[in-house]
């Protein structure tokens, strides 16, 4: 009888060892619950004041650590992330705040050649290979896509 | 002795300007950076932009003792009537980076078809009033080159579509507003008005008019050239600082052809322009920042007078000097201006005598070389919770100092205005004037006898930005 106590204990012991350990792995490997990509590829002057208000509105809708917010920015809109752009504090502080800033490396290759010389980019926005194609890869993660 | 005057005093209040700013703080906007720069990154290729100014307005002046009526008591620019509705202004125009990847180069053009001193005359619908490109390559140096604003008062820099009255200062517009004589001597033969004017080649005077001769045509207004809408076309280096602690200080540097709005520079010289500022922010952005901004400026130029009545062109270069400082202060639900303008040389005295103004007549002396200046004070509260706004301006300007014939005009300006949004607005006027000749002495009796009669005025303006 105490033999099969034994392996009761040990049984339930485990058990109780690895659900306890599930959340925790949970949590390790999904992140936050919501995520948001905001997409810039605009002229328009004023969709960068915009996206920048969204990106602000949506970290203030979450507690801090459960939202996760990228915004990518091709074409016209890589503006947005040049060094000299009057926004550029404002990219500081979100990005200090937590928002991550990526710039399509594609849109730098292009604009180099018109202009001859490489844009001077924001350091706080990291260069990814195409910014469509990154877009592309976070939506299959689960991000909610927006375009203001 | 004026050439170099005027600028030393630019200097000393250039150096108090500094000194203030060590001490204190405010804000208006800048409009050196304003109109002469983009946001970079984030300007347009091309910004349509413009404004329209309707208004009313009506003037109580009496006539004369024979029912004659001087520039004073009539509305610009066409000096014939008391009262009527005018377009003010009319103004269209694009800004923007053209290349939108180099934010180093902008550019700003604005076209003016309202009716004012601007357009009337000309015989054009139309007159282009800014044309610039702004080079932003050297730090601490932009570079901007064209037709634009020159850096000097308050009253005159500022954008007009943001400006809190319906008319400017008897100072900024009798010393600032520049009435360029005209090019041969303009005595009044072949007018089309009969006795009881008073009008000779040896006087050039040209009217009092009664109402039945402005009726039938007479014009007090004979300059045939544009006003200088504080405008000039050269070349200016400028940029603002951030210096800690919020404070912003500007400085701008111009040459220019001294010709207004016109492009000719016939006489070969330039007018030299120099300009500072510092300004502490409270906050806001564009046109409606908060803050106490101090302010000091200089300008110096020749022009080119004919004082002869013959028909030989022998026209004589005078010095035309003017400097200024300031301050305001802008945090709502207050508004506060305060500036004082010196001016030496090229002192006008009335449309109605575009040469003859600064006069021949050795009794009268010669505002060719004379001197003159003007303040004023000025308040507005922006009523909370409304969109009411309350305003209120005193100004003053003695024009011929030390002359026998030496001007002073005192005006009270009260004002309410309605913002039925940001960009569209109705304003009320209610100005209370005293124009006076000062000295006594049968020269000013007969200024008097005109001047005397000038009464209040009242207007309505309807401003649409878009």
């Amino acid at each position: 009888m105490f033999k099969h106590l034994r392996s009761i204990f040990l049984v339930t012991s485990s058990l109780l060892l690895v659900s306890a350990a599930a959340p925790a792995l949970s949590a390790g490997q999904g992140g936050p619950e919501y995520k948001y990509v905001l997409h810039i590829s605009d002229m328009d002057p004023s969709k960068q004041e915009l996206i920048l208000n969204n990106a602000q509105n949506v970290l203030d809708a979450y507690p801090p650590g459960e939202v996760e917010v990228e915004i990518v920015a091709y074409g016209p809109g890589l503006r947005l992330m040049f060094a000299d752009n009057v926004n550029a504090k404002r990219l500081d502080s979100l990005a200090q705040s937590g928002v991550k800033f990526s710039a399509c490396g594609n849109t730098i290759k292009g604009m180099t050649k018109l202009m001859g010389e490489a844009p001077k980019m924001n350091p706080t926005a990291g260069v990814v290979p195409g910014g469509i194609i990154r877009i592309g890869e976070l939506v299959h993660q689960g991000y909610i896509y927006i375009k203001p | 002795m004026g050439e170099n005057k005027q600028f030393k005093r630019a200097l000393i209040g250039a150096a108090c300007t500094l000194a203030f700013a060590a001490a204190g703080t405010a804000h208006a906007a800048n409009w050196l950076m304003l109109q002469g720069t983009e946001d970079p990154g984030a300007a347009a290729r091309a910004n349509v932009w413009g404004f329209i100014q309707a208004k009313y307005e009506k003037d109580f002046s009496d006539p004369n003792a024979t029912g004659g009526f001087v520039p004073a008591k009539l509305l610009g620019p066409e000096l014939d009537a008391q009262d009527g509705f005018n377009i003010n202004r009319a103004r269209i125009g694009v800004r923007g980076t053209g290349f939108p990847l180099d934010s180093r180069i902008n550019y700003f053009v604005l076209l003016e078809m309202g009716n004012n001193g601007i357009t009337h005359g000309n015989g054009a619908f139309a007159r282009l009033t800014d044309a610039s490109v702004t080079l932003n390559y050297i730090p601490g140096a932009r570079v901007r080159a064209g037709l634009f604003k020159t850096p000097g008062s308050e009253e005159g820099l500022q954008a007009i579509h943001v400006f809190d009255y319906i008319n400017f200062t008897e100072m900024t517009n009798g010393l600032l507003l520049e009435r360029f004589p005209n090019k041969g001597f303009t005595g009044c033969t072949g007018a089309i008005v009969t006795a009881p004017v008073t009008c000779s080649a040896t006087t050039g005077n040209v009217g009092p008019y009664t109402e039945a001769q402005l009726q039938g045509g007479a014009g007090l207004n004979r300059f045939n050239s544009p006003v200088g809408a504080f405008r000039d076309v050269g070349v200016q280096v400028f940029d603002a600082f951030d210096v800690g602690n919020d404070w912003e200080v500007s400085y701008a540097a111009m040459i220019g052809n001294g010709n207004g709005i016109e492009f000719s520079n016939s006489d070969g010289e330039y007018d030299k322009y120099l300009y500072l500022s510092a300004e502490k922010k409270f906050g806001g952005a564009g046109a409606k920042s908060e803050g106490l901004k101090f302010f000091a400026w200089g300008q110096q130029g020749k022009r080119l007078l004919d004082l002869t009545n013959d028909t030989t062109a022998n026209a004589t270069s005078y010095d035309r000097d003017r400097a200024g400082l300031g301050v305001k202060y802008m945090k709502k639900p207050f508004r506060v201006t305060a500036e004082y303008v010196t001016a030496d040389g090229m002192i006008w005295t009335g449309p109605d005598k575009p040469n003859f103004y600064f006069t021949n007549n050795t009794a009268h002396g010669n505002g060719a070389d004379a001197k003159a200046s003007g303040w004023y004070v000025e308040g507005g509260w922006y009523i909370p919770n409304t969109k009411w706004e309350l305003d209120a301006r005193f100004d003053t300007m003695t024009r011929l100092e030390d002359r026998i014939n030496e001007h002073q005009f005192d005006k009270w300006t009260l004002g309410v205005q309605y913002h039925f949004n940001p960009k569209t607005r109705v304003t009320l006027n209610y100005e209370m004037r005293d124009f006076e000749c000062t000295v006594a002495g049968a020269v000013c009796t007969a200024v008097n006898n005109n001047l005397k009669g000038v009464d209040d005025k009242i207007g309505v303006q309807l401003t649409a930005i878009f």
